[in-house]
């Protein structure tokens, strides 16, 4: 191909693509790219990790100061553990009864047979 | 090694300066919009993918080196890799459609009254290769030179210079009814 053609074809190249219409930039667009720097930056900011806490904080006990969440978490442990230690656990027996049970099944098996000496044969 | 106007503004950006990263957004973002409109060729695509790129962009400016790359090469290349995602899970023209458009030349007349004459220009941009489409954007709609649109393509400036004669050549019997007009 020639040297005229190609410069020819750059030229309606150029020619052409200046028939396009501009493109405008919506202004609701640059507010979604702010809004992801804003995002980003937050996530990448010294206490992010308390920030997100409190984020969750939030989300699960809305309008709540920090201490009302930890103190339900506290007081839910403290339920729990007295739950474990004051309730009696009468099935605790029985496991323990079987155990003993094969306990003595074995120790039976290792005991000496019994042979009666004076019967007859 | 080339002053590169944007290196402090991404350092600024990478450290969380809202200021620098408007200012990073206003230079780039109306060159980077119409590239990808002109590449997707649809205006809701072309926003998405733009507004990707700018999210990789505040997530590594922490991490830009300067001097490794031309700042604005690196982020026109991730714009055209997005448009090129896109471009890949878009369903593919039917025969019948892609005739259509083919065939624009023959009746220029009918097709000038209806269309316009950007919305042809258009629809012969979109029956170019994808690399060949990029490569005509970057030189002749972006006015870029070859070697920095080389470069943003990811090619040598020869590679370059076969697809963008290709792609006019392409454009030229499509549209050659144009200059006429």
């Amino acid at each position: 191909m020639s040297d005229e053609s190609t410069t020819e074809d750059a030229r309606f190249a150029d020619e052409v693509l200046a028939r396009l219409p501009t493109t405008p930039v919506p202004p609701a667009l640059e507010a979604r790219i702010l809004a992801d720097f804003d995002y980003v930056a937050a996530a990448r900011a010294p206490g992010a990790v308390a920030r997100l806490v409190r984020r969750w904080q939030a989300l699960i006990w809305p309008g709540a100061p920090a201490w009302k969440p930890a103190s339900a978490l506290a007081l839910s442990l403290i339920v729990g553990m007295m739950a474990g230690v004051l309730v009696p656990s009468s099935d605790l027996a029985k496991p323990a009864s079987s155990a003993s049970q094969a306990d003595q099944q074995t120790a039976s098996g290792d005991a000496p047979p019994i042979v009666n000496m004076t019967g007859d044969l | 090694m080339k002053f590169d106007p944007d290196t402090e503004l991404v350092a600024r950006v990478g450290k969380g300066d809202r200021a620098a990263a408007q200012a990073l957004m206003a230079r780039h973002l109306p060159h980077m919009l119409r590239l990808a409109r002109r590449m997707l060729s649809s205006q809701a695509e072309a926003e998405d993918c733009v507004q990707d790129a700018f999210l990789k962009l505040w997530t590594h400016a922490g991490r830009w080196k300067p001097g490794q790359a031309k700042f604005e090469t690196w982020l026109y290349r991730v714009t055209l890799n997005q448009c090129y995602d896109r471009l890949r899970k878009k369903p593919v023209l039917g025969l019948d459609a892609a005739a259509q458009v083919a065939d624009l030349a023959p009746a220029a007349d009918t097709v000038l009254e209806r269309v316009g004459v950007a919305a042809e220009v258009e629809a012969a941009l979109q029956t170019l290769p994808d690399r060949q489409r990029a490569a005509i954007l970057l030189c002749h709609y972006d006015e870029r030179g070859n070697a920095e649109a080389a470069e943003i393509l990811g090619v040598s400036v020869e590679a370059l210079e076969s697809l963008l004669a290709r792609g006019r050549r392409t454009l030229r019997m499509k549209l050659s009814h144009l200059r006429s007009a």
